[in-house]
């Protein structure tokens, strides 16, 4: 097809029967979906601001000051020495809340890649193999949606002790279970496709057949997963961290804001508000950029 | 009216119906509510130990002596007089026509079974030291009880006054302490109407109140539900459908001072924050805060001053001693450490931390000061893992294996006397972080000694020590907000202690 177009560019019946071509339909999907251009310009602003923090935090976040506890933003009467005011201890909020971008973006990340290969791996094999392995893997994925993870997760916290790490780790061995899920019924409707089947009369091993032949075809549904994923790990560990058993001070973290401001909402609602807004905006972006993807990657199930 | 009038008028409107609607507490119908924070696992006053459990005790019960909260004189309340027989023999003559809320009359056999009762560590009285002072009690005649100390114990009539209350023997020997704890009857100046055990005191005054130095009762019925959350509590107090709440934290209590509708009062407490610092090496030989210097280092790295200054406020002071202030024998003339970050870490550097070093830090309560503590330590190298725990978690983890610096407090139980502090912690018992045997000796010889000059000169030379060897930080006293409506005309005592008693209504 392509040599039809440059061989003969003038033919104008030719170029009218030849249509654009996947990559050019694919990119134009997605520079036309609003939603998902919004969720990755905000989502990719936040990351800058998470590698480039040291350069783009006003202050220390950790340098506390009792002389200068709760000044107001500047859109309340503060003053722009402390654009967004300071915390309970005279600390920078707005430099709190960019290095806290650091930690929501890790924590997020790392978790859901974390159950991410537990789950891909767990889902993958129960599809394509079946039998007892899928009996056995519907049984564990039963057994983990029958726990609560917001409970799970306080209890082997308060066990542990809190810290970045624990949080991490805790929530990418949470968080499996919709990969396992969405991964396993997709393995299922692909493995009797015909390449497979192809692939597996010309001898692949199993495992080819599974990286080359499954995996790029069921890639798609991963993605959308990963970053619904990102989000409840990162709003989980706002919740944990507002419990008081996640991230431990003086780290910065929104949900330990949040849990700080607390205290004073009654009287300073916006120690509470800022660091919920920009929590929202990070979850609704990376909401917004895992539909869209969906969207744009497989249009057959757009509705 | 424009269309904006109109809108006020029926949100006015609006208002006054909910407001209407919900139970009114004030000076009309003579109901004052009130609010707790915790959870009072039970009224029996032997068997909870939390300041709410001290507020309803002093409230339903009475004891033998009182202590004037102003003027710190004690006096006869359920005994008029009383004597010292010998060191270890207490003599009291009893006041007669008391009768408790249930009718029972008071009298001496009442003395003697709850005295014989609480004694005995077989019945399980939470807080020991309250009550594992007394062997026994014995009865001369119907008004007269002798109480026989274990061992001569000089702070005996400043337990009387408080902890030690006296409950009717035939009663207290059919329901038990929980039965007690649903159904109290004491004494005291108001008697409980309804017990919803955790959540929900009524109480209601006790008409006939004998001539006790408490004073006599005005509010007719105080109400009191707990509620956990401090904004809720302040809604609820906007709202109308509180009149007063308690320990609320400074931040708040400056907001709502600055409210025309509410008095809000601040009173001192005999608690005292502070830092244990592992000077025996409990966690490891090695342990940096061994080393006298490091710990001096500590004690020049806080700004105790910005810490009361702009975190506690009210009447918190910065201490230095090893106890409150004004505890018997508490002594205020001893080294003390200034603010400097940098012969802070010059002391580090001489104690071979040039780069200072890295340690756990653990905390159970008040996770901004402790966060401010743990922050003042990093400025100095001391880079603090923090931690927070429960209460009680901390407390294992400190009498097993101890912690290498911890942010504690302690209130003495409101005693007015260093034994209920220094000499806790400082004689060898599993919280003790220091294990020095020359402070433990002093200390024992400063509590049996009845002469109150030999207490005050080994309390002086115990304390002493403490602070040139830096064993604790003493940092802070704190206080307690009170904050109430404009109806309600009272004065809070320093000893964290609610007295419905001495409420009026303007």
């Amino acid at each position: 097809m392509s040599d039809a177009t440059t061989n003969m560019p003038t033919d104008p019946m030719l170029e009218a029967i030849v249509g654009p071509t996947p990559g050019q339909m694919l990119r134009k999907r997605i520079f036309g979906h609003q939603g998902l251009m919004i969720g990755v310009v905000v989502l990719g602003l936040l990351v800058l601001v998470a590698i480039f923090a040291p350069l783009l935090a006003p202050h220390d976040p950790y340098a506390q000051s009792l002389m200068a506890r709760m000044k107001p933003p500047v859109f309340l009467g503060g003053t722009w020495e402390h654009p967004l005011g300071t915390d309970h201890l005279g600390r920078d909020y707005l430099s709190r809340l960019i290095y806290g971008a650091r930690v929501s973006l890790l924590i997020g990340l790392v978790a859901a890649t974390i159950s991410g290969v537990i789950g891909t791996a767990m889902g993958v094999a129960a599809g394509y193999f079946g039998g007892k392995v899928d009996a056995v893997v519907t049984y564990l994925i039963n057994v983990r949606l029958a726990m609560p993870v917001v409970l799970v997760a306080l209890a082997v916290v308060a066990i542990l002790g809190g810290s970045l790490q624990v949080v991490i780790v805790v929530l990418g061995l949470l968080l499996w279970d919709r990969f396992a899920v969405v991964m396993r019924s997709s393995t299922l409707q692909v493995r009797g496709r015909e390449y497979v089947a192809a692939a597996k009369a010309v001898g692949c091993s199993t495992p080819r057949v599974l990286m080359s032949e499954i995996m790029p075809n069921i890639a798609n549904n991963l993605i959308v997963v990963m970053t619904l994923e990102m989000a409840h790990a990162i709003l989980l560990e706002a919740a944990l961290s507002f419990l008081g058993l996640g991230v431990q001070p003086p780290t910065p973290s929104w949900g330990l804001m949040v849990s700080e401001g607390k205290n004073m909402m009654l009287f300073e609602p916006w120690m509470v508000l800022i660091p919920g807004a920009v929590l929202f905006v990070l979850v609704l972006a990376i909401n917004l950029m895992g539909d869209g993807l969906r969207d744009v990657t497989a249009p057959e199930n757009r509705s | 009216m424009t269309f904006k009038g109109k809108a006020l008028g029926m949100a006015a409107a609006a208002a006054a119906m909910i407001a209407a609607g919900a139970v009114h507490a004030n000076k009309a119908d003579g109901v004052l509510n009130a609010a707790f924070t915790k959870e009072l696992e039970n009224v029996d006053s032997y068997f909870n130990s939390s300041r709410e459990g001290v507020v309803l005790q002093r409230a339903i019960w009475d004891g033998l002596i009182y202590r004037d909260p102003a003027t710190n004189e004690y006096k006869g309340n359920l005994a008029t007089s009383w004597e010292w027989i010998d060191d270890t023999t207490l003599e009291f003559k009893l006041r007669e026509g008391v009768t408790f809320h249930n009718g029972e009359p008071f009298n001496a056999d009442d003395v003697v079974y709850t005295v014989n009762f609480v004694a005995d560590e077989a019945n399980g009285v939470k807080t020991q030291r309250n009550v594992n002072w007394m062997k026994s009690a014995e009865k001369i005649d119907d008004y007269t009880v002798r109480i026989h100390l274990k061992e001569a114990f000089p702070a005996a009539i400043e337990f009387l006054s408080g902890p030690v209350s006296m409950y009717p023997n035939e009663y207290y020997a059919k329901v038990g302490p929980s039965g007690m704890g649903l159904e109290p009857v004491g004494t005291g100046p108001y008697k409980v109407s309804k017990v919803v055990p955790g959540s929900h005191f009524v109480l209601e005054k006790n008409e006939n109140y004998h001539d006790s130095p408490k004073g006599q009762p005005e509010i007719a019925k105080v109400d009191i539900r707990t509620i956990p959350d401090v904004n809720t509590q302040i809604a609820e107090l906007f709202s109308g459908s509180l009149d007063l709440i308690w320990q609320t934290p400074a931040d708040q209590a400056e907001k709502l001072s600055t409210m025309e509708q509410f008095t809000v009062a601040n009173e001192s407490t005999m608690r005292i924050g502070y830092l244990t610092l592992d000077a025996a090496g409990r966690t490891g030989e090695d342990n940096p805060f061994t080393k006298l210097k490091v710990r001096q280092a500590v004690a020049h790295a806080i700004d105790r001053e910005a810490l009361v200054g702009a975190l506690l406020k009210g009447k918190s002071k910065v201490v230095s001693s090893a106890c409150f202030p004004s505890q018997f024998g508490c002594e205020q003339d001893l080294t003390s450490y200034e603010y400097d970050p940098e012969k802070a870490k010059a002391l580090l550097a001489e104690a071979g931390y040039p780069d200072g070093f890295s340690t756990d830090f653990y905390a159970y309560r008040d996770r901004d000061y402790a966060e401010a503590i743990s922050s003042f330590l990093n400025a100095v190298g001391i880079e603090t893992n923090f931690n927070m725990l429960q209460y009680s978690a901390l407390r294992e983890l400190r009498m097993k294996e101890g912690t290498p610096v911890s942010f504690q407090t302690w209130g003495s139980y409101s005693i007015n006397d260093t034994s209920a502090i220094t000499s806790q912690f400082f004689k060898f018992g599993a919280l003790d972080d220091a294990r020095d045997e020359e402070i433990r000796d002093w200390l024992n010889v400063a509590d049996s000694a009845t002469d109150p000059d030999v207490r005050k000169e080994n309390y002086s030379k115990a304390l002493k020590k403490i602070a040139d060897e830096a064993y604790w930080v003493p940092m802070f006293s704190y206080n307690t907000n009170y904050v109430y409506t404009k109806e309600i005309d009272y004065t809070p005592t320093p000893d964290e202690v609610l007295r419905f008693t001495t409420m009026r209504w303007k």
